[in-house]
């Protein structure tokens, strides 16, 4: 026996569901993260893809259900053999096999202008659990160490060697263009053209342990004038601490034993198991995207990591003094 | 057939609780005579006994740590060291007897000669670490397994009829130093013992003195330093730890210091001073190496990070091992250690314990005393070690 149905109570009606729904989805749309707000030629070449895709989907949908109201509503009866064939014919194979092999031409013809080879900067990038490891290949074999964070000239295309320490990343900067996977013991290249100056937004797009969500960087595209002129001070040893607190800092990093770990380019500080602190100070982020880089974001990663990313193999420094911790993040801070 | 079963069952069932009513009033009304002088019935021993003998056989598998050279003097030696110390109240040594009071035991805690039997190495090292139930023999008191195995090397030298009494007082002897209550007794293994135990005089007092509680609190695993630690005070073991960390105890030179091929010692020190993406650089907390920055201002090593350069090999092999395998703790930055350990090899971890060991301690362009005191750092702690840097306190 048939019942009536009741509207379940929802947390939103339908109507105003779906405009909340189309809100997130065109807020997606802006901001330093979006495919479709492209920075680069490889963004801008996937965002026409995408938008052919799109118009020819919608172009099928309203096709598709022009017929089926046809067939259902305007013209229920049966139809004759004749047009069924034609039908057939027409709509089953002719249309699909022309469209397709349209869209299959169209894109292997975008292919050689994604996979051009790089006349920009070499950059070596591995993933490690959490952070982004990011090694510039100098024209004079020297190799320019940072972290969590690119800088790449605007107008020519910069060639990625992407590498893993232990499990699968995956590369990904939006604005700038596709995604590529990071395997451990593989080194996988690609090419990006990034054209238009700003600060983009990149995140691994391969599930890759507990804080992968928290696994970002900051993708900044530059004048070449700008970038050449960045790259020669990141290549620089680190400034001296500038203030009598940073000093202190300075000399707590070093007795506490953060260099064990971390690299300060110019001081004792020479490990590589974790990022090159050597210009933290001039990052846009710290901790792969994490925190923001103010003092107190500093002291705030020092004291305890896994608060922050959890799982993070940076241990906690809980047993300093708030003072000790400040004085440290002082001096990171400065490391400009 | 009927009847005959149900009379079998009322039978079984008064039977029963007959039997539970009996072994109730036992305990109710402590009819069993607990009495040591009672002691137990020729049968009852005879099954108590072979039940141990048995169980022995059963659950001594191989244990997890691998045994080492048992035929090694230097791990015999601290193994009768430790011996002395915690077993022979019970089971004396050679060449002494039990006390009468021992001998009023029941059962009876056998004397070492007899004690050691023909037991395997494997079955020894499960006596020792497991214990045995409702005899007196207490279980190990730590969770790590591999220091048993300076007991059992010298339970071997027993069996073998090598610890003869003449032998058993030289490797027991304890020679007078001046130092506070205790001093002579630690400095008979360290310093005494050629190897596999640490070297104390490169260590600062508060380092010391925060493994000797870590020790005796339980926050640091070893059967044999947990017993030693719970025999003192704190106040006793603080001044062993400043006599230790002034004193130069004169230490047995190691009989064959093991040699090392160049590669070895250069796998070490890049190991050590340079680190890799997986290992931390250890000279960062552990030295040697220049800490004092131009115009920085140098803090030293904090107490929590012990120098490592000439440290004892096999104690620093032990030690790196347990860290890596989470095992060890200690001082209150333990956690630092733990996480820069993890990715240790074996390979590594040899390496890094023979460069370190090959290292003149403190001296000869490693861990250099600062040429001005000015650090920002106050030192107020005890005076500084002749071989190290003040700590900042």
């Amino acid at each position: 026996m048939p019942r009536e149905t009741r509207a379940r109570p929802t947390f939103l009606s339908g109507p105003s569901r779906l405009a909340l729904l189309s809100f997130l989805l065109l807020a997606a749309c802006e901001g330093r993260q979006s495919a479709l707000v492209p920075g680069g030629e490889d963004a801008r070449i996937l965002g026409d893809l995408f938008w052919v895709m799109l118009a020819g989907a919608v172009v099928l949908w309203f096709g598709m259900n022009g017929l089926f109201y046809w067939a259902t509503r305007r013209s229920p009866a049966a139809h004759s053999q004749r047009i069924a064939n034609w039908l057939v014919i027409l709509g089953g194979i002719a249309f699909p096999t022309v469209t397709l092999s349209a869209l299959l031409v169209y894109g292997l013809s975008i292919m050689p202008d994604l996979r051009a080879t790089g006349d920009g900067p070499v950059i070596r990038v591995t993933g490690e659990q959490w952070w982004w490891r990011v090694e510039y290949e100098r024209e004079d074999g020297s190799t320019v160490t940072t972290a969590n964070e690119i800088r790449l000239p605007a107008g020519v295309r910069s060639t990625f060697l992407l590498d893993s320490k232990e499990v699968i990343h995956s590369f990904w900067v939006p604005s700038l263009g596709g995604k590529m996977d990071m395997f451990p013991g593989r080194v996988n290249e690609m090419t990006l053209g990034p054209e238009r100056p700003g600060i983009y937004r990149g995140q691994c797009a391969e599930f890759c342990g507990e804080s992968h969500a928290w696994m970002a960087f900051e993708a900044e595209v530059m004048e070449p004038d700008a970038f050449e002129a960045w790259l020669e001070a990141e290549a620089a040893p680190a400034v001296t601490p500038a203030s009598a607190e940073a000093a202190r800092g300075a000399a707590l990093f070093l007795s506490q034993g953060c260099g064990a770990c971390h690299a300060v380019r110019g001081t004792p500080a020479v490990g590589r198991v974790g990022p090159d602190l050597t210009h933290v100070g001039s990052r846009h982020s710290l901790a792969a995207g994490r925190l923001g880089t103010s003092t107190e974001d500093f002291a705030k990663w020092v004291a305890n990591p896994g608060a922050w990313k959890p799982g993070a193999e940076m241990p906690a420094y809980d047993h300093l003094t708030g003072e000790q911790i400040d004085a440290i993040a002082a001096y990171l801070e400065g490391l400009e | 057939m009927k009847q005959r079963t149900r009379t079998v069952l009322v039978t079984l069932a008064v039977l029963a609780g007959l039997g539970a009513a009996a072994g109730g009033a036992t305990i109710a009304f402590g009819l069993y005579n607990v009495s040591a002088r009672a002691g137990h019935l020729p049968p009852t021993y005879w099954a108590l006994h072979t039940t141990y003998r048995n169980a022995v056989d059963l659950y001594s598998g191989h244990p997890e740590t691998p045994a080492p050279d048992l035929d090694d003097p230097a791990l015999i030696e601290l193994g009768a060291r430790h011996f002395e110390t915690a077993c022979a109240m019970c089971h004396a040594v050679p060449g002494r007897d039990r006390t009468a009071t021992i001998l009023g035991m029941n059962p009876v805690p056998p004397h070492i000669t007899e004690a050691v039997g023909s037991w395997s190495p494997e079955e020894l090292h499960w006596i020792l670490y497991e214990g045995v139930k409702m005899s007196g023999m207490p279980q190990w008191p730590s969770q790590r397994g591999d220091d048993v195995w300076a007991g059992v090397a010298y339970l071997r030298a027993i069996q073998r009829g090598e610890v003869t009494p003449e032998r058993q007082a030289e490797l027991t002897a304890l020679a007078e130093n001046g130092g506070p209550e205790g001093a002579a007794w630690c400095a008979s293994c360290h310093g005494g013992v050629a190897r596999h135990v640490p070297r104390l005089d490169i260590f600062e007092a508060d380092y010391i003195e925060a493994a000797l509680l870590a020790y005796r609190e339980g926050r640091r695993e070893s059967g044999i330093m947990r017993h030693a630690a719970s025999e003192l005070s704190p106040d006793q073991l603080r001044a062993l730890a400043e006599w230790f960390a002034e004193a130069e105890v004169p230490r047995d030179e190691p009989g064959e210091a093991p040699a090392h091929d160049p590669e070895t010692l250069a796998l070490g020190e890049r190991l050590a001073r340079a680190g890799s993406d997986d290992v931390p650089t250890c000279t960062a907390c552990h030295g040697p190496g220049p800490r004092d920055l131009e115009g920085l201002g140098g803090e030293a090593l904090q107490g929590d990070f012990p120098p490592l350069a000439g440290q004892d090999e096999a104690y620093l092999v032990t030690q790196l091992r347990l860290w890596r395998d989470g095992v060890r703790g200690g001082t209150e930055a333990y956690n630092l250690m733990r996480v820069a350990a993890q990715d240790l090899e074996e390979a590594d971890i040899e390496a890094l314990a023979a460069w370190y060991a090959s290292l003149e301690p403190g001296r000869g362009g490693t861990v250099e005393a600062p040429d001005d005191a000015s650090a920002p750092g106050d030192h107020d702690g005890p005076g500084p070690n002749p071989l190290r840097r003040p700590a900042d306190h």
